[in-house]
Order: structure tokens, then sequence, then C-alpha cells
């Protein structure tokens, strides 16, 4: 007589739903820049220059930064608020643990569900868990980008590292977030 | 009452245990294969029906019922009677300030304890003395078990996918234990919490670190100033989204809670004093301030054996001690 046992989990990993992606711009110029930073180690810098670096080469009207109450939280309400009500365009992130990326992606997502088109970066040593989320909540080919070594993970970064980066993820943050 | 989760069939009970381990349902030791009959008697001792939410991991669009906890109850080995334990501590988990998502997926690996104070402890033989943190005795290690399992199963926590810890650390296999509230007269936990006596009541505490505070010394001052000397090896910092309701956890043990009765010392009187010196201004890399925002943050426990002059102190992940109702 067979053993009958029960399913522990909540199911297949990776639910049927998708994810709608707002629509983009066909470029970023007169755009106005969300940043959700989720406050690792000098990341502000990073966003800051990437802020920057935008303003320069895409003629971005302006940004708005949020730093979240803690690194792997949504954030404050009125933090939200401020957000979706001022940015046409937002980046998530960035640095830091499994948790703190894979929470900078849900920003991302709900961003997207907000009707703002957005990117989360991701260092490359989190893609895994950030692609597990992803396909958790219904997003599975959601893109992003990655960061990769020699910059560390964890946010960590010189202010020379942090110009570095703005520089280096510019044209791939740019292709996300445009038609 | 009947479960509706999917069913696997097996040609026996060895089969099925491999099975688990083939499905990447286990922590890495066998699992009690979890039937329908055993399922529902879990509820049944909770009084619970298995589509009840328990509590959600909203990041990750997760909702833990009744049933799939039940389920992991079942796994772990818990006894029904275990069940309304492992709900509180699911629940106290999935409350906001306990930061699931967080202390789960962190790359730094936070455990988390489950400390369980009234009637409760002694009903189901919830251990609160010698060698409670350890291995032994079948509701500590069941009870946080099926946490740790929930964890895994239903909140998607599994190594290298949501769980991103760099090492992880035994203390996720399990991690209960109980006060010890009959030592002494020392205001209990929970009581000390707003709950009545008879209440039974579970506290989950992240765990970021696990520092064993060791005095020989007989004066009371003396194993006071070492528990506050050893939380301020690190220190702890503040965060805007725990707030006010960030805390330590001391684990007074049985030798350092006998000379401090002997002082005279109430456990109110003890927070007090640990509060005043772990938070005063930092003076260097291992003398770190633990800011906290009132002495009701050093969160005292008795438990623990006789024989070793030590306490034990759980230094948080970003979250704080919450609590439930069993």
């Amino acid at each position: 007589m067979p053993l009958i046992t029960l399913d522990p989990t909540n199911g297949p990993f990776g639910a049927s739903r998708t994810i709608a992606m707002a629509p983009r711009p066909a470029t970023l110029k007169g755009q106005t820049l969300g940043i959700v930073a989720n406050g690792l180690g000098r990341s502000e810098v990073m966003f800051d220059a990437l802020a920057e670096q935008l303003t320069k080469w895409d003629d971005l009207a302006g940004a708005i930064k949020v730093v979240k109450p803690s690194v792997a939280v949504p954030p404050w309400p009125e933090q939200w608020a401020e957000i979706t009500e001022h940015a046409t365009v937002a980046v998530t992130g960035f640095g830091g643990c499994g948790s703190c990326s894979t929470r900078s992606m849900r920003d991302a997502l709900d961003l997207e569900a907000a009707g703002i088109p957005a990117v989360c970066l991701v260092h490359t040593a989190l893609v895994p868990a950030v692609q597990a989320l992803c396909r958790l909540v219904g997003a599975a080919d959601y893109p992003f980008v990655v960061v990769e070594y020699p910059y560390n993970p964890t946010g960590m970064w010189s202010v020379d590292e942090c110009n570095a980066m703005a520089i280096d993820v510019l044209d791939a943050v740019r292709i996300r977030l445009t038609a | 009452m009947t479960v509706t989760s999917e069913t696997f069939s097996h040609d026996g009970y060895a089969e099925a245990v491999e099975a688990y381990f083939d499905a990447g349902y286990t922590d890495g030791l066998p699992v009690i294969p979890p039937t329908a009959e055993a399922t529902e008697a879990m509820l049944a001792a909770a009084g619970l029906d298995g589509p009840e939410v328990l509590g959600e991991v909203p990041t990750r669009n997760i909702a833990v019922t009744a049933e799939k906890a039940a389920i992991n109850a079942v796994m772990a080995g818990c006894l029904p009677e275990y069940f309304p334990a492992v709900v509180a501590s699911v629940r106290a988990l999935l409350q906001p300030l306990a930061n699931c998502h967080s202390t789960t997926a962190t790359l730094a690996g936070a455990a988390h304890a489950v400390v369980v104070n009234g009637p409760v402890r002694e009903r189901v033989g919830i251990v609160s003395g010698q060698a409670c943190m350890g291995p032994g005795f079948r509701a500590n290690a069941t009870i946080g078990r099926a946490l740790r399992l929930v964890v895994r199963n239903v909140c998607r926590t599994v190594p290298g996918v949501l769980d991103r810890a760099s090492f992880s650390w035994p203390l996720r296999y399990s991690f209960c234990f109980g006060e010890n509230e009959e030592y002494s007269d020392w205001t209990p936990l929970h009581v000390l919490e707003g709950y009545e006596r008879d209440d039974s009541v579970v506290t989950v505490m992240s765990v970021m670190r696990l520092l064993q505070a060791t005095e020989f010394a007989p004066e009371s001052e003396a194993i006071l100033a070492t528990i506050s000397e050893t939380a301020r090896l690190y220190g702890m910092l503040t965060d805007a989204f725990v707030g006010d309701a960030r805390s330590v956890m001391v684990v007074v043990g049985v030798e350092h809670h006998r000379r401090l009765l002997d002082d005279g010392w109430t456990k109110e009187a003890v927070r007090e004093t640990l509060f005043e010196r772990m938070t005063k201004p930092t003076l260097g890399k291992y003398d770190s301030e633990v800011i906290l925002a009132e002495p009701a943050n050093v969160v005292v426990v008795a438990a623990g054996g006789p024989g070793m002059a030590q306490s034990q102190l759980i230094m948080p992940h970003l979250a704080a001690p919450t609590h439930e109702r069993v």
C-alpha cells in the first residue's frame, strides 16, 4: 500500500502570472530620475554620479532620491509617494546582501506596477537571488543591470570606484529605461 | 478538517524520506513524511483550519497558511501538542518588525531564537535549564526546526537561491529554549512585555551573533561589567526601520543569576545597569556603543544550568524581538 504524503511548499517555484513593464520613453531627455537607494556603503555616491552622468549626456530634467529606512525593506510610504509623484523613470539598488538586492529588485517591480519604468542594479554575486525573486513574484524575464567584479558586492567602494561604476553602468541603465 | 495540499505517492516510508531529500524539502537531515492524518492532528491541536493565514512575506508574495506550517511541523518531528508553539513562532517571525525577508535572505546568515515563556513549557516539555540551547530535547529541537523548515519550504529560503548566507551556521537548524521562570522571582520576559504570568508566549529574536560572557568572579559588579563589555566588542548601530524597538537579549546563566540574586539584583535593575553601560560612547574598535532607546531594549532572560559562570548575549540582525501568545 503506497504512502501518501503532502507538499510542504507553496507549490511550484515561480508564479504563472506576470508583471507588466511600464511603457518606456524614447529617450531620457526631460525625464526625472527617481533613485530608490538601499543606503548601503557609498551607494548614494554612485547613484548621485549616475544621475550626474545622465543629466550630462541625456538631458535628464532632474533626479529625486530616497534612502530607505533599512537595507532590505520597502521605502516608507511618504518616500514611495515622493518617488511615484515626481519620478518618470527610476533606478533601484545597490550593493549588499541577498535580502538587500532582492528587496531592491522588488522595489523596481513595484515601480513598474506603478507605471514608472525602472531598472535595478545588481552585483553579479547576487544574480541568482534576484532571479529567484523575479521568478517567485511572476517576473522571471525582468531585465536588470549587472555590476561585475572587481567592485565588491557589499557597497564599501571608494568615491573613485563609485564614479567609475556610474560610468560603467550608464549605457545599460539607459537601454533598460528607454524604448 | 481536510487538507488540500498536493499529494505525493511513495512505495514506503524509506522511499518517502529519500524523496523529500531529492525534492530539496529538508534541512539536510531526514524528515518525517507528512501524511494528511498527521497534518490534520497538528491543525486540530491548535484549533486551526488549514487555509488560515498565519502571516506573510510581502517582498516575496508569500502567505504562510496553517496547513503548510502543520506539514512542516510534522516533517520536523513535532508532536501535535507542540504545534500551537510552532504557530506562535511563525506568527512572530512574520510580524513586520521581525523583518523576515531581511533576516532570512541576508549574506550575514542570521538565525532566529525562539524563547518560550509560560505554562506551555511544562505542558509540552520545553527545556529551560541545563543544556537548553543544544540537542537532546524533542520539544526544543523540533519546534525550532519546524520554524526553520517553514522558512525554507514556504518562505523559499533555500541556500543558493533566496538564502544567500556566505557561511550560514548551525543555529539555523533549530534554536528554541524556554525561560527558567522558576529559578527565582525575577519577572518573566512575557510579563515584562505586558502578558499575564499564566499566558504562554513565544518570543522570536533574530540572531546575528551569539556571544558568551564568561565571568568567574563572584561579584555582581564584575558579572555585569563582563556582560556589557562583551556586548560592546562589536556594538550595534541604529536602524531606522526597526527604530526604538532595536534590542539585545541577555540570557543570564544560573551561576550569574545566583550571584546577582545574592546581591539583591532584580531583572529590571539588571537591564537598567546594562543599558547604561552598553550605551556609553564608543571608545575604540572593540569597545563600541550598543545603540538602544531605553532599558527595556535589554531583554533579560534566565536560562541554562549550573556550573559554568556564563551568560549568553544574542545580538540581532535588522529586526526586533516579536511576541505572540501560544
